[in-house]
């Protein structure tokens, strides 16, 4: 046996995973990020770090760009499956780690890694485009601290330029320094962001001076997609009958899940971790006696920390009127204050639905809230959210933008699938 | 001097130009910032190698902090953005290269002409407690003055360059708190 | 007193430093398997090194304008200078090297990872990366200095920048003991020129990644390294100049100051999965403001005792 081939098969023990969830496609994410931590492959937040790509949820063509992006800029040995439903998932993964075997990095380095790369039919449904790097996801990225977003990765137009990129321009700042222009789009398929938000910044030095927010991307079918959080929401508006124990299960765990992107972006992945598993706990239907103390413990050390909200007092500061003027409602506009207080608001509404997980009463959608806000079809919660982040981000510095954008963490699932909500009440 | 020394000694020595020639011959910031830097460090190494350790590995910590803050702020000011188009150290070419030859015919005469004296006392023991004793001792009002010159200098020139006063900052009336900054700090001033 | 200069120490000091850094991986990674809900055993305490096969086989990145040469350049510095710090630190009686001024040479080493950093932030032309160079600049500025003052507190101390001296002069009351706010001054240094835990922030996730973004394969490898290596340098740094060297009842110096290094490692690794990112706007007013006039403080005490010894 060739040295190479036993190298690959260790190394493809324990693939790095580039998970691209897009709108629709958070249940496929739950499910695959539930996955990966039970077996230990780790979560690469950029191409470069990654192994395998598992493209979560529906087809996007929209995201066929990004994505395919993110897949070009993957360095071989390398696989990409696409699990369009949650149930997929497991197959997609081992799908995916057989092809990172030996005789798949053949077809890889053969293969022109545009195109479908080595991995083509697997079982599942695999192959998808891919990469879109978390980082500079929308665009070619990696040109783009010199200058105007990346439209101009490749084409090279004017010879001199190197590499083909453009000159950045200048332009006035807040520091007096007139510093280059960096076009730097965030999304839609970063790593710890709502799937498929695409935020585009103007940086000079890592101040946000400007920010234009795309319309979320939508998939073709409406139907594939589905608002995975509000989903008890939607089947009580339909009139179907929601136990409230359900939808507050709900709820909690996706607090949790904001909770754990916030820590993550924070830079507290023990804790984040901890967050992510009380959440799928939750979501498997684990009985509040099995998650009640762990939850107080996570409780007690996040909200309780003083170094974490002495990193986020001050930042993002929603008055609760604010809220209130932009049609924001939920635990955001509760908060009324700053990241901190938004936090320790999820935290808190977490603890208060703790004794209703098992409630059985119907679910009155006037008097719960669903996990954004009050929910109505016509202006879903996380629509404000998004409305909000321009003005909340321009003036910001880089890190404390995703902060601010993480403690929000608007949902566009609710966003792209409207349509079925129409559907449903019509 | 033994032969590792020896060693060390020409390979810095000759190092140490090369490099300073490089600053003058590539074209990006980014690689001109850190050939100047690999020019000091070995600059650095040769002073260790001749005896004076302290100052030599002193000169290595120093001249890294120092070029990688330059670098900064060498790339942020070039005229052509970020430093990616190719650029030149070169200017006024004709009257840096008179100005540069008389320095370096200067000095080598110098080297000629001076009429170097011969050691008397026998060699210290330890380099670093004879800098540190001429420092603190005879050498003491030089570095304190130095130190608050130094000092004098950073504030002057951060408060010239600041465009924001205390009246920015806390109100017409000096009595805002926590002061309007645009990114706060960690201390809550 | 320390031994140096045997030939075989050139060999050891290196191989031991690599022990400990993956002493350390393994140690974070049963930390989280903990934390994750897995089983919690020696498989998973070595899975992380199966990324080292993985990453020699892995194809090297190709970026449209990057600069190859100092991309390289910086993610090299990053481990060598790691190992080079560890020339100066004596493990037991041992030590490859114990110069007049090895202090200051640990101090320049590290210092070397500020232009290690910021060069593997350039290289790749990718704006986050970039910002991830920059950032470990901004948070160099914050915690390079309260990490001079407590180098120079140990050596008031001993009156000497000779690593072996220092440990020799801890004789009976440690450094750490009533130098307690050097020590830690110290501590957090380590973690941060290892830009791990709470001073991550040039490989922010936030920046998905940061400098360790746009690395892969080998290059992704040797930056690693050098976090966990710098980690186990620092440490084993802390044991001669607070812990007093290997000096211990009982056991062999050696034994001693492996088990006061493993101690020191062990702390470390778990501090830093304690503590969110402090980013460096918070950090610098803070650093300046009230870390740096303690240190100073604290640099005066020994300065003192040793006046009126």
């Amino acid at each position: 046996m060739d040295l190479t081939g036993l190298t690959l098969r260790v190394a493809a023990a324990r693939p790095h995973v580039l998970l691209a969830a897009v709108p629709g496609g958070t249940a496929v994410r739950l499910a695959a990020e539930r996955l990966l931590r039970a077996r230990d492959w780790p979560r690469a937040s950029t191409p470069a770090q990654a192994d395998l790509l598992l493209v979560a949820g529906p087809d996007l063509p929209e995201l066929r760009t990004p994505l395919e992006r993110l897949w070009r800029d993957m360095p071989a040995p390398r696989a990409r499956v696409h699990a369009r439903t949650a149930d997929e998932v497991e197959d997609a993964l081992n799908a995916g780690r057989a092809l990172l075997g030996p005789p798949a990095v053949r077809h890889a380095s053969a293969a022109p890694p545009a195109d479908a790369g080595g991995h083509r039919e697997g079982d599942h449904g695999a192959r998808e485009r891919h990469e879109g790097d978390d980082q500079t996801p929308g665009h070619d990225g990696h040109g783009d601290h010199r200058g105007h977003g990346g439209h101009g990765g490749h084409s090279g137009g004017q010879t001199e330029m190197p590499g083909g990129l453009p000159m950045a321009g200048q332009g006035a700042d807040r520091d007096g320094l007139t510093l280059d222009q960096l076009h730097l789009p965030l999304g839609p398929l970063l790593a710890d962001w709502p799937a498929g938000l695409t935020v585009r910044l103007v940086l000079q030095g890592d101040v946000v001076q400007r920010v234009d927010v795309d319309e979320p991307a939508r998939p073709i079918d409406d139907a594939a997609a589905e608002a995975f959080w509000v989903q008890p929401w939607l089947r009580a508006a339909s009139g179907e009958p929601v136990p409230v124990g359900e939808a507050v299960r709900r709820r909690a765990a996706a607090h949790l899940d904001s909770l754990g992107r916030l820590l993550a972006v924070a830079g507290w992945p023990a804790e984040a971790v901890r967050a992510w598993r009380l959440r799928d706990d939750l979501l498997s239907g684990a009985p509040r006696a099995a998650v009640a103390p762990r939850l107080e413990r996570f409780t007690r050390r996040v909200g309780r920390s003083r170094t974490l909200a002495w990193l986020t007092r001050g930042i993002g500061v929603v008055t609760a009127q604010k809220a209130r003027e932009a049609g924001v409602g939920g635990p955001a506009a509760r908060a009324g204050g700053d990241v901190t207080s938004r936090y320790r608001q999820w935290l808190a509404d977490i603890r208060r639905d703790l004794p209703r997980l098992e409630d059985p009463a119907p679910l009155d959608v006037a008097v719960e809230d669903s996990p954004r806000g009050p929910w109505s079809a016509e202006h879903p919660p996380s629509a404000a959210l998004i409305a909000l982040l321009p003005r909340l981000l321009e003036g910001t510095e880089l890190a404390a933008a995703r902060l601010v954008v993480a403690s929000l963490d608007p949902d566009p699932d609710e966003l792209v699938s409207r349509g079925v909500v129409e559907v449903a009440r019509g | 001097m033994g032969t590792t020394d020896t060693v060390l000694l020409v390979a810095l020595g000759v190092l140490a130009p090369v490099f300073g020639v490089l600053v003058f011959t590539l074209n990006s910031m980014a690689r001109v910032t850190f050939s100047l830097l690999a020019s000091l460090v070995c600059v650095g190494g040769v002073t260790a190698v001749l005896g004076l350790p302290y100052l030599g590995v002193v000169i290595v910590l120093m001249m890294v902090m120092e070029m990688v803050i330059m670098a900064v702020f060498m790339i942020a000011y070039m005229m052509n953005p970020a430093g990616l188009m190719p650029m030149s150290m070169l200017h006024n070419k004709r009257g840096a290269l008179a100005v540069s030859g008389a320095v370096f015919a200067a000095l080598v005469a110098g080297i000629f002409l001076v009429p170097w004296p011969d050691r008397t006392a026998s060699r210290p023991r330890d380099t670093t407690f004879q800098v540190g004793s001429a420092l603190m001792t005879e050498q003491m009002l030089t570095m304190v003055i130095l130190g608050f010159v130094l000092l004098a200098t950073m504030v002057g020139a951060t408060v010239l360059a600041t465009h924001r006063g205390r009246y920015d900052r806390f109100g017409d009336d000096l009595d805002q708190r926590p002061a309007e900054d645009p990114v706060g700090g960690g201390v809550g001033r | 007193m320390v031994e140096a200069g045997a030939w075989w120490t050139l060999l050891a000091a290196p191989g031991l430093l690599v022990v400990l850094a993956a002493l350390a991986v393994a140690g974070n990674a049963v930390l989280d398997a903990r934390d994750a809900g897995r089983l919690v055993g020696v498989a998973g305490a070595v899975r992380p090194f199966l990324g080292v096969p993985r990453a020699l086989v892995a194809q090297p990145r190709r970026l449209p304008a990057q600069d190859r040469l100092l991309w390289r350049t910086g993610v090299v510095t990053v481990p060598v200078a790691a190992v080079l710090s560890t020339l100066v630190v004596p493990f037991g009686g041992r030590v490859v090297a114990d110069p007049s001024v090895g202090v200051v040479w640990f101090n320049a080493m590290e210092v070397l990872t500020w232009a290690g950093l910021w060069l593997a932030g350039w290289g790749p032309d990718a704006a986050f990366s970039l910002i991830g160079g920059y950032r470990f600049l901004a948070q160099g500025l914050a915690y390079e200095l309260p990490l001079m003052f407590a180098l120079i507190s140990a050596a008031t101390g001993a009156e000497s920048l000779r690593v072996g001296d220092i440990a020799a002069a801890q004789d009976g009351l440690w450094y750490a003991v009533w130098m307690p706010l050097a020590f830690a001054a110290y501590l957090a240094g380590v973690l941060a020129f290892s830009f791990l835990g709470p001073f991550a922030y040039p490989a922010g996730r936030d920046l998905a990644g940061g400098v360790l973004g746009e690395v892969s394969g080998a290059d992704r490898l040797l930056l690693q390294a050098g976090r966990w290596l710098w980690l186990a340098s620092g440490a084993a740094m802390a044991v001669p100049l607070f812990l007093g060297g290997g000096a211990g009842p009982g056991l062999p110096s050696w034994a001693w100051s492996l088990v006061k290094t493993l101690l020191v490692l062990g702390l470390l690794v778990w501090v830093a999965r304690r503590l969110p990112v402090v980013r460096a706007d918070r950090y610098v007013e803070f650093a300046w403001v009230v870390l740096i006039p303690l240190t100073i403080v604290q640099a005066l005490v020994p300065a003192l005792v040793n006046l009126h010894r």
